[in-house]
């Protein structure tokens, strides 16, 4: 294939403006006889459309190889590998060497070599000076593709290149009413009122207390804290949001819900991506759990944002004691999807989650060429590559290496039934010493601790956590570019710096060190442009429902813009002057009014803005499955809310009451339920979920065991039961479920069904899941409609 | 219902303009339940919500005339010998126990084979069969009666040798995890044609779900709507359609009717036209309770069928999931995945030698097949169902050799230098075989076939132009094809 070296390398700067003026095109024109032309237009031009633009031509919309055949300097310059043409010598042209199908590595057009006669014509037209088209289309925004020099010059003035900077608050708050005590306010205060809307009515308070749990810990209210509040805010709404704000932020709940979204972001799992065929059990990662817990524990210590990514970046460089608690952090990239045998996915798996998951930059694009649509050469990529390839991993398994966290304490008992276990297996390892598999020859011994021993370590609360931790090698190795991206097409050395888009000085990381420290602090710094703003709109995202840059992972060129710049720069600034507070930034937020405005639509809004982009009004959010889950074991009454551990079955068979967070995630077959409810794949960083609709959920809220015992449970506690007639049975099941009462004329209806479903009792079937019993339906039936399901 | 599904109509286009619809729908709403063009709100990373424009060319959909309007892809998990089946070999019979020639071996990777191997030659006699005159082995007796409706593709060639990456290579055009599969982008770009079924099904046999996991049919980037469901041949079909054993249909139609009112009245105060889409929700999974079941039942199936396929209602078997394969495109769905495991013929262990569990499953898929190919043929179906058939990669003409020995079985080692597939139906020109492999049927030489060029020509024949089904995610306009990867579209093959 034809391929190109650097555009820009070949035409300097100011020439290549002068093509886009056409001035250049012009006088090679002037120099160009008529009949040349009417050549390449009658013989040239009609092979090449034919044979050559379906893949070189910006119509096609393809420039394989870096090179372009529907305009001069497009073979002029040449692709990626050298310029195609030489005008005047047929002999040095590639073009030439490829139609003739002379080099076997190298045979265009691929299908099919072309007729003699052709290749003569195409000799014949190089011979001639390769004269283009009359109508030369020069310089285009397509032929501009991958124009490193060209990137650069438009990222000079992208947005979220720029310094994170002060922001001056819109003024006279005091036009605009109540609004406007919260800085947020006024900012969408000022976009609404640039589109003649105005903000939503205040959310009624039991709607607000609500979302506030929803939004803030995964888990709804009960029936008596919303009486409570409600009571309270009638006194003084704004101190009882205030109080119940702070609660909620300091609950344990906090973390466990809040975390749910880094662990997207970072792309969590309890094993890594493949399996082992012989014994068809997944690779476990027993310990990746005691890095969910760290995001957990840092989010409810509310430790500096700054500091938590350094941690799960380079915790190994900062001086901690090798079994310190931030030792867990750095399963980040230890208890990635990839296993070092793959030590190139790996590696590119940690640019990708280190650039796209914390700044919002697509860097592992550049992996096999420069980006087409980013400032990022392809020498970035590999400069990364080298910070990360300078590290060591543990097999995941290796108990030696990876230090036990004091901070996990099972009970006694637990710690004495896994010792149990543990000795069973530990003789049975040994009985295998030296013993093979027979059909593959694999050590038997491996294989019981592979699968045993690593089911032991993964699921049993008495097995010990331990830290998934990294190593830098003693001397970091050098990194060169690998001509795309194949390793062994090694190109020039590259040292170990940071990204020349946000460090344009790319100051080497010093010769003895990874630089993987260095690294970490260039990212969680102040000054990078892209780190506080990704994360603030992640928070926004997350509990707004709708994100001010909608391409979370993406701030690049090719991102969306903010809706609300001056908004997410001030969240940001107002972010790192509190000290990179992810506590202080999730309370600036639901204080404001537009946090806690009404989900209610109206006509004008909904013809003026449908999407609800300048936040007219609150979002109406669907719950995640995660949610839908505790919510239901909530209710029931059937919530474990112990924190932190070893990970449990979500809904199989003997499923776990802890929270889903504490789920067992297995990358290679993730879980079909997950899945059918937007949970993304855990093997890349996840901008945001999806939000389908599809009859597989509702079949699981139908048909689940888990669902099922729930409702179940809800209809068998102590209270229900002591309740005898049924409308009073009907007004419990609404408070615990929805938390509220119901109205006359939906007892009314529930009573009918009630009627309808107790013609079903038949004393002599046998007693199953399903008690012989109207009620479990009717609950379930309150935990299948929308009211549940969605926060308002 | 009559009311609801009206004003679910109406409201399916405020809806559009609140959530992003990632397909137009030709169909009204059939397609918004199950897979196909539903609503998925899903932000890839380039904000499909925000960037219509990097999904304007498939909108256009289909990009020409289809020739297929559905696919029945037959995965021959762990890679079928192509020497004991397709591709006759003489030569490789002239060599048979000799060394194999240290050339064959210089920079070459195995899974298995060690030191130097002896030349295998082909373990069973092949015949030509048919007017188009096809070699096929005497393993597959049945299938030498359809071969004039097929097209032998004899040079496919891949870059992985290990089952996982190269299934996924096969299935999604990336060997590593994380992209969509071709049945996804399928239902991403065409949608689907049951109101009452998922869109995009898979059916797995031979007691082991394929090396690469469930990922060889998910979605990858794309939004989990078009994601494959995997049903079941017994049991339940899809997860979780049984209603608990004591709630019976018409409680569960009362219960429902009740949520819905429910619904209904929150549609009434808040407007949010997202709880219709709920409701249509529940109808759509509890007319799949009553039709899946349908679907799934083999028993409706006479016994000249059942005779025809070798099948027998109830068991899990390859030739039960064929028939569910016709009964499934008869019924509209657009992607019908079968996997077939137990070909990894290495000769370790008697059941998997070529002279041993080779003969069985070649036994299990060999009547089915060809009961498959004449049954659609004879229902009008062969001429827009795609039919596909293949493994991972290919399989080498040397004996593997594991651990230096010669083993007690016979078997080959992975090859992905050189293996067959075969296509049928819609589209494809039948009775023809294309490309070559060299003598010994090591190296796929002539007309060489990629996984790439694959999925392009399969996608054509679909109606979609490969290069403009694009989905922008990690910055770049992805695609099935892989758009880091050359590919071309095989013409000659098309009929």
């Amino acid at each position: 294939m034809l391929a190109r070296s650097r555009r820009h390398a070949v035409v300097p700067f100011a020439v290549f403006t002068a093509l886009v003026c056409g001035l250049i095109a012009g006088s090679v024109r002037a120099e160009e006889s008529a009949e040349d032309v009417r050549f390449y237009e009658q013989k040239i031009r009609p092979l090449l459309v034919r044979h050559c633009y379906e893949c070189h031509s910006e119509e096609a919309g393809e420039q394989q190889g870096g090179l372009l055949l529907d305009r001069r300097s497009g073979w002029i310059e040449g692709g990626e590998t050298d310029k195609a043409v030489v005008p005047g010598q047929p002999d040095a042209s590639l073009l030439v060497t490829a139609i003739r199908y002379d080099d076997d590595n190298l045979q265009m057009p691929p299908d099919q070599r072309l007729d003699d006669e052709a290749i003569a014509l195409f000799e014949q037209w190089v011979q001639r000076g390769a004269i283009g088209p009359a109508d030369d289309m020069g310089e285009t925004e397509f032929s501009r593709l991958g124009d490193q020099e060209y990137l650069f010059d438009q990222a000079a003035g992208h947005w979220a290149f720029q310094p994170v900077a002060p922001v001056t608050l819109p003024s006279s708050p005091s036009s605009r009413g109540e609004w406007g005590t919260n800085a947020i306010d006024r900012f969408v205060a000022d976009s609404l009122a640039e589109v003649a809307l105005a903000p939503s009515d205040p959310a009624d308070p039991a709607t607000l207390l609500r979302r506030l749990h929803h939004d803030l810990t995964g888990l709804p209210p009960t029936y008596d804290q919303i009486t409570a509040f409600v009571e309270a805010a009638q006194i003084d709404r704004d101190a009882a949001t205030r109080q119940w704000i702070d609660r909620l932020i300091a609950s344990p709940e906090f973390g466990q819900h809040l975390g749910r979204l880094w662990l997207d972001v970072v792309r969590y799992g309890d094993t890594d991506n493949n399996y082992r065929p012989d014994t068809r059990t997944p690779h476990y990662h027993p310990f990746a759990f005691s890095y969910r817990d760290y995001v957990v524990r840092s989010l409810n210590d509310d430790k500096p944002f700054d500091q938590f990514l350094k941690e799960q970046m380079a915790a190994d460089l900062m001086g901690f004691a090798p079994d310190a608690p931030e030792m867990a952090a750095l399963g980040f990239y230890a208890s990635g999807p990839y296993s070092s045998r793959a030590q190139a996915e790996a590696l590119d798996d940690w640019i990708d989650v280190t650039t796209r998951g914390l700044m919002g930059i697509t860097a592992a694009c550049a992996r096999c060429h420069d980006h087409k649509f980013e400032p990022v050469p392809t020498a970035d990529y590999y400069s990364l590559r080298g910070v990360f390839a300078a590290a060591a991993r543990v097999n995941p398994l290796d108990e030696t290496k990876q230090p036990i966290l004091a901070s996990y304490r099972p009970t006694p008992a637990e710690v004495a039934d896994y010792q149990k276990k543990r000795a069973t297996i530990d003789a049975k390892i040994d009985g295998a010493d030296g013993k093979k598999a027979k059909n593959n020859n694999r050590s038997i011994a491996q294989k019981i601790r592979e699968t045993e021993l690593a089911e032991l370590l993964t699921f049993h609360p008495g097995a010990p956590a331990r830290a998934m931790v990294l190593a830098d090698r003693k001397r970091p190795p050098e990194s060169y570019v690998f001509i795309r991206g194949d390793a062994s097409a090694r190109g020039e050395a590259v040292p170990r710096r940071f990204l020349k888009i946000l460090d344009p000085q790319q100051d080497a990381f010093p010769q003895d060190s990874s630089g993987r420290l260095e690294l970490a602090e260039k990212i969680a710094s102040a000054g990078n442009p892209l780190t506080a703003r990704v994360f603030v709109n992640r928070v926004w995202g997350h509990l707004i429902g709708s994100h001010l840059v909608t391409t979370p992972s993406d701030f690049g060129l090719q991102g969306s813009r903010p809706t609300h710049p001056e908004l997410l720069d001030w969240l940001a600034d107002d972010f790192l002057r509190h000290d990179w507070s992810v506590k202080h930034l999730v309370r600036r937020i639901v204080s404001s009014q537009t946090y806690q405005q009404s989900s209610r639509s109206h006509e004008a809004g909904q013809a003026a803005d449908p999407e609800n982009r300048w936040l007219w009004r609150g979002n109406r959010k669907h719950l995640s499955i995660e949610a839908i889950r505790d919510s239901m074991l909530l209710v029931a009454g059937q919530l474990d809310r112990r924190i932190g551990g070893h990970p449990g079955r979500l809904w199989d068979g003997d499923y776990t009451r802890r929270r889903a967070i504490y789920g067992f995630i297995n990358r290679f077959n993730l879980d079909p339920t997950l899945r059918a409810f937007d949970f993304p794949a855990p093997v890349q960083t996840q901008p945001a979920r999806g939000e389908s609709i599809v009859a597989p959920q509702a079949l699981f809220t139908m048909n689940a065991p888990l669902v099922i015992d729930q409702a179940a449970a809800i209809v068998s506690s102590a209270d229900f039961l002591r309740i005898k007639h049924d409308r009073p049975k009907l007004v419990s099941l609404f408070q615990s479920v929805l938390g509220r009462d119901p109205d006359a004329a939906e007892i009314a209806r529930a009573l009918k069904l009630v009627e309808f479903q107790k013609r079903f009792q038949n004393p002599d079937r046998p007693p199953s899941r399903f008690i012989d019993s109207p009620w479990p339906l009717i609950a379930q039936a309150l935990l299948m409609c929308n009211e549940f399901q969605y926060v308002d | 219902m009559k009311n609801l599904h009206d004003q679910v109509q109406q409201e399916y286009a405020r809806l559009q303009t609140r959530k992003h619809f990632l397909k137009n729908c030709s169909m009204g709403l059939a397609g918004i339940w199950l897979g196909g063009r539903s609503i998925a709100a899903g932000l890839s990373d380039a904000g499909a919500a925000t960037q219509p424009d990097s999904h304007d060319d498939s909108h256009a959909l289909p990009h020409f005339a289809p020739r297929a309007k559905r696919v029945i892809f037959l995965h021959m998990a762990g890679s079928p010998s192509q020497l004991e089946l397709f591709d006759y070999k003489p030569a490789l019979q002239q060599l048979d126990g000799q060394d194999c020639p240290a050339s064959f071996l210089e920079g070459k990777r195995f899974a298995f084979i060690q030191g130097v191997p002896k030349m295998l030659g082909p373990q069973y006699p092949f015949r030509q069969c048919g007017d188009s005159g096809a070699w096929v082995s005497d393993r597959m007796p049945h299938f030498q009666s359809v071969v004039d409706e097929v097209c032998f593709v004899k040079s496919m060639h891949t870059s992985q040798f290990n089952h996982g990456p190269a299934q996924l290579l096969l299935h999604t055009g990336n060997q590593n995890l994380g992209s969509a599969s071709f049945g996804a982008w399928t239902m991403y770009g065409l949608g689907s044609e049951s109101e009452n079924l998922p869109g995009f099904i898979v059916l797995v046999s031979g007691g082991k779900t394929p090396s690469a996991g469930k990922s060889v049919w998910g979605s990858g980037f794309l939004p989990s709507v078009y994601q494959g469901v995997q049903c079941r041949s017994k049991g339940d079909p899809v997860l979780y359609l049984s209603n608990p054993d004591s709630v019976s249909m018409q409680q569960r139609r009362r219960a429902l009717d009740a949520i819905n009112r429910i619904n209904q009245q929150t549609f009434n105060e808040t407007g949010d036209p997202e709880i219709l889409t709920r409701i249509s929700q529940y109808e759509m999974a509890f007319r799949m309770q009553t039709h899946a079941a349908e679907a799934f039942d083999l028993q409706q199936e006479d016994k000249a069928t059942h005779a025809l396929y070798g099948t027998e209602p109830g068991k899990e078997s390859f030739g039960n999931n064929c028939l569910l394969a016709r009964r499934l495109a008869e019924r509209g769905v657009r992607f019908i995945q079968l996997f077939h495991w137990g070909w990894d013929s290495h000769g370790a262990a008697e059941s998997e030698a070529l002279n041993g569990g080779f003969k069985t499953r070649c036994e299990e898929v060999d009547r089915p097949i060809a009961a498959l190919l004449n049954d659609l043929r004879q229902r009008g179906l062969l001429e827009d169902t795609l039919v596909v058939w293949g493994g991972e990669f290919g399989r080498t003409p040397m004996r593997e050799n594991r651990g230096g020995r010669e083993m007690k079985f016979v078997g080959r080692d992975h090859n992905p230098g050189a293996f067959t597939m075969w296509m049928a139906g819609g589209g494809i020109k039948p009775g023809i075989s294309y490309g070559e492999t060299d003598e010994i049927g090591y190296e796929a030489i002539v007309d060489k076939v990629s996984p790439h060029d694959l999925h392009a020509t399969l996608q054509h024949l679909l109606g979609i132009d490969h290069k403009r089904l694009t989905y922008m995610h990690q910055g770049l306009p992805q695609r099935l094809s892989n758009v880091t990867q050359p590919s071309r579209v095989v013409k000659e093959i098309m009929a």
